[in-house]
């Protein structure tokens, strides 16, 4: 254990990594910071220069630059009532409340101190979760995976905040790209229509790149610029946190717990968790009337828990490849370039590297610190920057990221293509996270589904008959009725229904 | 690009309908009952089930209409125009993507990246003041940092970088 801890302090110690990080660090405030341009955006468009990198410092840039974003995403929210990502939308309204009330410095500081205390609260439940969790997962046969798969694909649907059937159809979409090329149990050319490019499959990377970046470009065309923001002069940040961590400490408690479990869910991100935490706090708080208002409660628990759920969102995705969110699922892609494919055994095996993800996670939160300060600073500064002029760099990086991915054209073609696909999903209702799970999943549980038919030899019994494999069969299969179940409910009691959904 | 479920929807049943045929074309592994077949006929179903579903309307009650952040009182944004062909403008991105597919390897990388700055950065409305620095400098510094330090080959063109 002690050794593997060094091995991993070794790992990580080196220039390429430390300049990585911090550099990754800065990039992921600044993104977040920008309206419109999300955390997950910010992942996705590093990925081609972790190719560069070694496995080490390419997961460093991740790590770091998906928790800076995630905070820095307060930063507009407070001052421009205009969250910098999906994962502030759910407390923007009241940050900024507490600005107009002259809090901005207890509520930016609100932001950073509990983002750093949640980040920090999931790494030490990936570090308490996983070990265990491989354990029994080394034990799993394709049954079990099978049906951990299709779990962890229903719910991507149930925690959608969409239609579920529109959610499903997205997660299906998603699949069927995956079927392309011919890396398929049969080794024949699927869906290829004889084009030669379409024979390696479409590259999950690219794909992501497209909806998260290229649709967001797509959105700002037809959107109206925010308004620049007010210059003002901070006082003390960090004053006053120390009294509202002591005050609110279960509320912190509670805010990393429900992050940690909505990260560790499979599609459900740092937006989802912040959302939950928020409405949770007013719900159990003493002073429920003062929400909305400028207070602080809620800021505390749901920033906590947006950043719990960046951390905890890489237990499934490092046992069994199953990302726990966006961000996840684009750091699965990386794991794999980089020969750290996910798994049980990756446990063992690669243990240092783990450890040296754990401790990337804790230094990049406590690095969150100082550097958020910094830049809820210069913050105003930044934000004078124009859409004009960050949109045609961010078009410029994902036609050059796409193409240095395979060094091939049609890497950028993949790119447009889905940058279209994800701008007609979103603005009808399908979520996009839905089918960018089944994109990344679909080869896996392809795997797992014909490899246990093979071994089934055409029975269904066997897909139930290990104990594990049944209590997963039984979880993924009452996922797959629970919107039924609730739409049935609804139609039957719609009075309550109606008093159920009006929060 | 709000389109009626009932489109969407139809939609989803027809491309689910083609997988699931296109997957139940493909030759099967022979001696084996399964094989790559099965999963796109699975998925193909599905997908058209879902895409009934959606016609008929099942699940909408679920959607919650999209949470637009107004801006502050008094200082509400002009509504955009609104005219026919706004709309197009989204398909812009896009577009100039597919352009650098087809001019990068004749125009090379440093000609199209400006062209393709200049046109979206004026889309969003940026003065040529912004605009034509930006598409000056931005496609060097793009070339410096994935060009120079990452190694990516981007093509050179008719104007070669001077590194």
């Amino acid at each position: 254990m002690l050794k593997t801890l060094i091995e991993a302090f070794a790992l990580i110690s080196t220039w390429e990594v430390i300049i990585a990080m911090f550099a990754a660090s800065v990039y992921g405030l600044v993104i977040g910071s920008l309206p419109g341009l999300s955390a997950t955006m910010a992942t996705a468009l590093l990925v081609p220069v972790t190719f560069y990198l070694s496995p080490i410092a390419a997961i460093a840039t991740i790590v770091a630059a998906s928790s800076m974003a995630i905070f820095s995403g307060d930063i507009p929210g407070a001052l421009l009532r205009i969250p910098g990502t999906p994962a502030s939308a759910a407390y923007a309204d009241e940050a900024y409340a507490m600005t107009r009330k002259g809090q901005a410095e207890l509520a930016l500081g609100a932001g950073v101190w509990f983002s750093a205390v949640g980040g920090i609260a999931g790494v030490l439940s990936l570090m308490i979760l996983a070990p265990p969790l491989a354990e029994v997962a080394l034990s799993f046969s394709t049954f079990e995976y099978f049906w951990l798969a299709l779990l962890g694909l229903m719910c991507a649907t149930l925690v959608a905040r969409s239609s579920p059937v529109k959610a499903i159809a997205g997660m299906f979409l998603g699949l069927l790209v995956s079927c392309i090329g011919i890396e398929n149990p049969g080794g024949v050319p699927r869906f290829t229509f004889g084009i030669t490019d379409l024979f390696g499959g479409i590259e999950p990377i690219p794909a992501l790149v497209g909806v998260f970046a290229v649709a967001q470009v797509m959105r700002a065309m037809l959107t109206p610029e925010p308004p620049p923001l007010p210059r003002r002069k901070f006082g003390s940040i960090m004053a006053g946190q120390w009294k509202l961590t002591k005050k609110y400490h279960w509320q912190m408690t509670r805010g990393n717990i429900v992050g940690i479990i909505i990260g560790v869910l499979p599609g459900a991100g740092a937006d989802m968790a912040a959302w939950v935490s928020y409405a949770m706090s007013k719900r159990f708080s003493k002073e429920p009337e003062k929400f909305g208002t400028g207070h602080v409660e809620g800021l505390v628990e749901a920033g906590a828990s947006n950043n719990a759920s960046i951390a905890s969102g890489w237990v499934p995705s490092l046992l069994f490849g199953i990302p726990g969110d966006t961000i996840a699922a684009i750091a699965i892609g990386v794991l794999y370039m980089k020969g750290l494919n996910p798994g049980p055994t990756l446990f063992t095996e690669k243990a240092s590297s783990m450890y040296a993800i754990y401790l990337m996670f804790i230094i990049a939160n406590i690095l969150m610190i100082p550097l958020g300060i910094a830049m809820i600073r210069i913050a105003a500064y930044i934000l004078l920057a124009p859409r004009s002029a960050i949109m045609p760099i961010i078009m410029l990086c994902c036609a050059v990221g796409s193409f240095a991915i395979g060094n091939n054209m049609f890497g950028v073609v993949t790119v447009a293509a889905f940058g279209v696909i994800g701008y007609v999903m979103e603005a009808n209702g399908y979520p996009v996270a839905a089918m960018v799970l089944g994109i990344v999943m679909g080869t896996m549980v392809e795997q797992a589904f014909v490899t246990s038919l093979i071994k089934s030899d055409g029975s269904i019994l066997p897909f139930f008959e290990r104990p594990v494999a049944a209590i997963l069969a039984a979880m993924a299969i009452g996922a797959l009725l629970w919107p039924v179940m609730v739409w049935v409910w609804r139609k039957v009691k719609p009075v309550q229904a109606v008093a159920a959904t009006s929060r | 690009m709000r389109l009626p479920d009932s489109v969407t929807g139809s939609f989803l049943v027809v491309l689910g309908a083609a997988a699931a045929y296109g997957g139940y074309i493909l030759p099967p592994v022979p001696g084996q009952p399964v094989g790559p077949n099965v999963f796109p006929l699975v998925i193909g179903t599905g997908l058209a089930l879902c895409g009934l579903a959606i016609v008929f309307g099942i699940g909408h009650s679920f959607e919650e209409e999209e949470e637009l952040i107004p801006l502050e009182d008094g200082q509400a944004a002009s509504p955009p125009p609104q005219g026919k062909l706004y709309g197009l403008r989204a398909l812009l991105p896009p577009a100039l993507l597919l352009f650098y597919v087809v001019a990068a390897d004749r125009l090379g990388f440093i000609i199209t990246a400006a062209i393709m700055v200049y046109v979206t950065s004026t889309a969003l409305g940026a003065k040529w003041k912004l605009a034509l620095p930006l598409a000056a400098l931005s496609p060097f510094a793009i070339h410096l940092i994935f060009g120079k330090l990452l190694r990516v080959p981007l093509p050179a063109g008719l104007l070669p970088t001077p590194w």
